[in-house]
Order: structure tokens, then sequence, then C-alpha cells
């Protein structure tokens, strides 16, 4: 059972390609059980972001075109997707999503929103019946890949959109957000999104005012705000901890002896300025009196930019511990496959030592109850002595990919071949667990190997 | 009976001093009310003693330091509630009654002079005393050391310092926020002003037991605590009424931290009050 990556990216592919394959959210089901039906295809997910469309898949065959799939899902060219697309097998496969879900591979390294959209895009397969052990066992590591990353870098502590930085200097002035009242002066996206963090945040009270009372109501509407009339908006700024405003104002509508005013109103509870428009709708010189804060659109986006300056020396670090977990996957992968053989060893011997105890039954005669353990116990302990060498040699053998030791232990044992290389199919955790009653718990065994 | 009343004056005192805080620096009006009753019920226990203090001696004019600092109290608390009448001026209160309460205090222990009845509660006294002053200093520094912290703070998010920038103040990127740093600063003085009360009263019980009696108060040591005390009140009292905050406050809080200095520094000049001297 091998692992396929076969995708585009925001690096690969330009915009006009990556929204022809751009996969709703809707469509998602039934395009990856279209994928799971591919010939080949065991296991398949697919992650469709604004900037990434990606094949997940786990094949039994290293034949399978999911390029062709994706060609004909969309009635794509194939030339068209030729130099845009990449395909990566294998530990290349674990390495790129491992990156991915860490966030080491979008265009704001760093960027929390990509976990959530794998971890999505999984839970989509999951509910389409498109996913087994394979993938599991896959994207919980990658889960615990991005998980390590976050909590042991920095990569994700500093917002880069415009919007999250703003947030992130509120929460420098007022600490928790929880209550704060935002007011949108002017309606604009960009004013909107940031909006919508500073409610994320736990903001409470949003108030919303425009020139036009229709877009002001529209922009109100999604955050369940008040919608105030422009020609109140230095009635109500005081009542507001956060002003954002964007208007279209060809002079500042907040100068100095306003802001001054505000804070007498607010006995000096400090206010946080945050200026899209172009040209400024707040004087600079507000700034200067203690308790206000402003910043305008240039100091947002210079903190934004400083951010992610930051974030690409913190990738390298990230780097490393990617691929400390890529290998670590694969080791225990190997350990894993190795789970077969190890159960065939076990049945193998308790065949014999019950085969054994039938024939000496004769000559023991009638053992009473006590006896039978003892010899039960005896029989049983010898066996797990004998075994733990050979089995402690298959799970080493597995751990280092030495095929030629594998295959000269399973000889020696009279062992199913395991190939229990990268490459194997690795047996079902359920069927590489089931063993006869009388067995002496490999399930408890191949675990503890599995978790090494 | 004089001394009962007095006693129950400077109880009712010492309640009205505690509700005035609240009343005024919260503006509850509950507490205004408490503040008002128990005050007014002070006042007239007060006046009952001082009448018949005066009356059982047959004169007008007070005998004695501790006649003359139960009068003294009774003016103030009298002019307190004239103000109060007249002006509806509550806040005067938060100096007033704990004032006058500090005036009271000492007269009702006693005709003479208040005497421990052991070694060991005398010390006991003391440690109180040691312990409450040094949690009001400390509460007071961590207040100072807020106050710092926000105007570092302040400067960062006012001057725009970019992350990564090498102008020196990206090493300050570990602090809390604005309002984390405000409500630190107040909370430590809220937590010291009780401190810093308890501790001079217990002072003012421990000197009474002295020969020096109402001249201790005149040592620049036990001065510059009375000062202290008084700037604690006007600290408050601005952070809460007047909405002083931010860097403002924090300058007033570094001007309150200097007289405590000063306060420590004047155990050197004093002649009564020496650290393992008391």
């Amino acid at each position: 059972m091998s692992y396929t990556v076969l995708g585009v990216n925001h690096k690969t592919a330009p915009i006009e390609l990556r929204e022809r394959i751009a996969i709703s959210r809707d469509e998602l089901p039934e395009v990856t059980r279209a994928l799971a039906a591919t010939p080949g295809v065991s296991e398949c997910m697919i992650v469709s972001t604004c900037n990434r469309v990606e094949l997940i898949t786990a094949t039994d065959s290293s034949e399978v075109d999911l390029s062709a799939f994706l060609c004909n899902q969309f009635g794509l060219d194939p030339a068209l997707l030729s130099g845009h697309i990449y395909q990566h097998r294998d530990q290349q496969a674990v390495r790129h999503l491992f990156r991915v879900a860490s966030s080491l591979d979008s265009m704001v390294v760093g960027e929390s929103q990509i976990l959530g959209q794998v971890k999505e895009a999984f839970a989509t397969a999951r509910a389409a019946g498109t996913v087994g052990s394979e993938l599991d066992h896959l994207l919980q590591s990658a889960f615990s890949a991005a998980k390590k990353v976050r909590s042991e870098t920095e990569i994700g502590s500093n917002s880069v959109s415009i919007a999250s930085v703003a947030v992130e200097l509120a929460r420098k002035i007022f600490g928790s957000l929880q209550g704060r009242t935002v007011f949108l002066v002017g309606a604009g996206k960009m004013s909107e999104l940031a909006a919508r963090h500073l409610v994320q945040q736990g903001a409470g009270t949003i108030l919303v005012t425009n020139r036009t009372m229709e877009r002001a109501q529209r922009m109100a509407e999604p955050f369940n705000g008040q919608v105030i009339p422009f020609e109140k908006l230095y009635d109500y700024a005081a009542e507001a901890d956060i002003i954002i405003t964007s208007t279209g104002a060809p002079h500042h509508i907040f100068r100095r002896e306003h802001g001054q005013a505000f804070l007498h109103k607010r006995r000096n509870r400090p206010m946080f300025f945050i200026d899209i428009a172009v040209p400024r709708d707040v004087d600079p010189a507000m700034n200067k009196v203690e308790g206000l804060f402003v910043y305008d659109i240039d100091d947002l986006q210079q903190v934004a930019a400083a951010h992610i300056a930051e974030r690409k020396s913190i990738a390298a670090g990230a780097e490393v511990l990617v691929e400390g977990e890529v290998e670590r996957f694969h080791q225990r992968r190997r350990t894993v496959n190795v789970a077969p053989v190890i159960v065939a060893l076990q049945r193998q011997a308790e065949e014999l030592r019950q085969a054994e105890i039938r024939r000496i039954q004769s000559r023991l005669g009638s053992l009473t109850a006590e006896q039978a353990a003892a010899v039960e116990a005896l029989t049983r302990g010898l066996m797990n002595k004998f075994l733990h060498p050979p089995m402690q040699a298959l799970k080493q053998a597995a751990r280092e990919n030495d095929a030629v030791r594998l295959d000269a232990l399973c000889e020696t044992y009279s062992l199913p071949n395991s190939q229990a290389g990268p490459e194997a199919v690795a047996a079902p955790a359920e069927q590489s667990n089931r063993t006869s009653p009388d067995a002496p718990a490999p399930e408890r065994q191949t675990s503890v190997a599995g978790r090494r | 009976m004089v001394l009962l009343w007095l006693r129950v004056a400077a109880i009712l005192y010492a309640g009205a001093s505690i509700a005035i805080f609240p009343a005024v620096l919260h503006n509850r009006e509950r507490w205004k009310s408490v503040a008002v009753h128990l005050g007014g019920l002070a006042f007239f226990f007060h006046f009952v003693s001082v009448v018949e203090m005066l009356a059982l001696a047959h004169r007008w004019v007070p005998a004695g330091v501790r006649e003359t600092e139960s009068l003294l109290g009774l003016v103030v608390a009298g002019l307190f509630f004239l103000m109060w009448w007249l002006y509806k001026a509550m806040s005067l209160g938060i100096f007033a009654l704990p004032v006058t309460f500090f005036i009271v205090f000492v007269p009702a222990l006693g005709v003479e002079k208040y005497v421990f009845p052991s070694y060991g509660v005398r010390m006991s006294w003391l440690v109180a005393h040691v312990v409450a002053l040094m949690a009001a200093y400390a509460a007071l520094g961590f207040s100072i050391v807020a106050s710092g912290m926000y105007l570092l703070q302040e400067r960062r998010i006012k001057s725009k310092v970019k992350p990564g920038s090498t102008n020196g103040q990206t090493s300050v990127e570990w602090l809390p926020p604005l309002d984390t740093l405000e409500r630190i600063a107040h909370a430590t003085l809220l937590f010291g002003f009780p401190c810093m009360t308890v501790g001079l009263v217990i002072g003012s019980v421990l000197v009474q037991e002295t020969d020096l009696g109402a001249a201790y108060f005149r040592d620049p040591k036990i001065l510059a605590s009375f000062i202290m005390w008084a700037s604690y009140v006007l600290l408050l009292f601005w952070r809460s009424r007047a909405g002083l905050r931010g860097r403002k406050a924090a300058y007033l809080s570094g001007a309150v931290f200097l007289v405590m200095l000063a306060v420590w520094a004047a155990n050197q000049f004093s002649q009564v009050h020496r650290f393992g001297a008391p």
C-alpha cells in the first residue's frame, strides 16, 4: 500500500486554473466518492481551498493515474494541467502532507486556517466512507505533527493579515476583547473583516454608521449590530472602545478635539482607532493624546510585513521538526507492517504447544485443576521466552527496513514472506489482531510495537 | 458613661470609615446610606460623650490631651456633616471620617493610657503593625512596577514598533496589555490602603502606651507616614472619581512611592521610631 498526493497550489498554478478545479463544500463528498471509485484507489480524501486542490490517496498499485481523474472530473485538457501539477509518493507524500497541515506550504506561512481545512476535508471523507486505517493513521500523524510545530515553534504566534494585526493591537490595549464595543464608520470589505475578527475574539456590541443608511443596515446585519445615523456619529463614538473607520471623506472626520471630548465622556478609558481609509479619516495628531491609539492602513501593513519576515526564519526550525515527524511516522509504519508476521509466528508456536500438550496428555494421566494450570503456565512461559528474541529481531529489521534480514527470519521460522518494507501492504489492524482465544495476547505486543 | 459613649462612637466611626470608600470611590448608593447613617449615629454618641464630659467637669473648655482630641474629632465630624448637608459633598468623607476615627480612637481607649496586659500581647500588636505596613508597602511597590510597565507598553503601542525591529523595544514584547497593567496598578492600591490604615491604627495604639504620648506624632517619620496615608487616599480618590488612569496615574503612583521612600528614609532621622527600637 502506498500513499500518493496529487494536486495544484498557489505556487504551481494560476488562480484561473485553481478556480476551475476548486470543489465546493457541497460537492466535496460526491467528488471524494468518485475518486474512491477509481481503480487502484483504496482510500482517499480531497483538500480543496482557495490556494490548493489536493487528492490524497492510499493506493494498492503505483499505476493509478490521478491526473486523469482530475481531467475527467472537471473536463480539462491534460495539456492545461501539465507543468502546474505536482505528484508525491510515499515518503515524499507524507512529508508534503505534514508540511501542508503544519502551514509550512501555505501562502502565509504559519496561518492557522489550513489545519482546520485539512481536518474538515478528512471529516468529509470519513463521512463519505472513503477513509480506512491507512489514511486515518497518516492524517492523525499529520495533525499531531502540525500541533507539535505550533506548540514548539512560534510560527503561529504572530498574526499577519491586516484584520488580525488590528485584533492583536486591540488585545495589547484592552487585553480581553470580551464585551468591548466596536464602531464601524463607513462600509468597506476590510473594515467588515476586521470587525468579524474582533467579534470572533469576543467583542460585544457592534455599532455601524454610513452616509447611506441602507449600506449601514446591510453591514450591521451579520453582526446583529446597531445602526447609527451618520449625523449622530460624534454622539455615539465615545461609547466605542474600538473605532474602525473607512469612509471616502476627503478630510479628517476625527480630529484631536473630538478625541479629547470622547475621552472626557469616557472618563479617560482608552480608545483604539483603526483607520483603513485613504485619504485618512483620523487626524494622526490624535495619537499624541494620552489614551488614544491611532493606527492607519500603512501602520497595519508594516506590522503585518514584519510578522511575515519573522515567520520565514521560524519556518526553518519547523521544517526540521516536520522532518523528524515524517521519519517517526515511517518507523512506526514499518513496525506495524511486521505485525502479521509476528501474529503468524505466535500462532505457529501456540499450535505447536497445544499439539505437544495433547501428545503428552496420556502419559500425564488425570491431573488436578491446579496441576493442569501449572503445566499450562509452564509451557506458555517457555513459549513466550523462546519467542521473545525472534520477535525483537523482526521488529528491529522492520524498523531498519532490512528486507534481507526479514526474509531470513521468515525463512528460519517457516513464516509467510512479510514484504514489510515501506511499499508493503499493511495488514488492517483488526485483521492483524485477530488470534485464537488461546493465543498469548499478540494484540498487546503488536500495539506496543506500533507505539514505539 | 463618657467613655462608653465615646467607645460606641469610635466603633461607629470605624464602620462609617469603611463604608465611605465604596460609597465615594465606586459611587454605591447603598454604601452612601450606610456611611451617612453610621457616621450620623457616631456623631450623635460622640456629641453626647463630649457634652457629658464637659457638663460633669462644670467647665466649657477641655482639660488634657485626650479631652482635646475628642473635641477636635467632634468638630471635624461636625464640619463634614455640615458640608454634606449644604453641598452634598460626600467625597470629603473619605478624609473626614477616617481622620475623625484616628483622632477619637486614642481617647476612647481610656482616660489613662491603655496598658497592654502582657509583653506577649504587646509584641503581637507590634507584629501585626509591621506586617500590615509591609503588606501596604509591597502593594504600593507592585502598583508602581505595574505603572512603569504601563508607561513602557503605552510608548511601544504609540510609537508603532514593528516586530523584529532593532530599536531595543522588541525586548519588552512580553509586556501584558495596558488594561491588565492598569487593573493591577489599581487593585494593588486598593489592597494596600486598608493594610496601611490598619497598620497606622495599630501603631497609634502602641504609641499611646509610651511616655511620649501625643508628642510622638510630631516626629518626622510618623508625620511622613500620615502624609503617605493621605497621599494614598488622594490617589485612590482621583483614580476612581476623576477617572485618572494611564500616564497621569502612573506619575501620581510614582509620587506616592517617593513619599514611601521618604518614610523609610525618615527612620534615619526619627528620634522615636527606629527599626529594632519601636
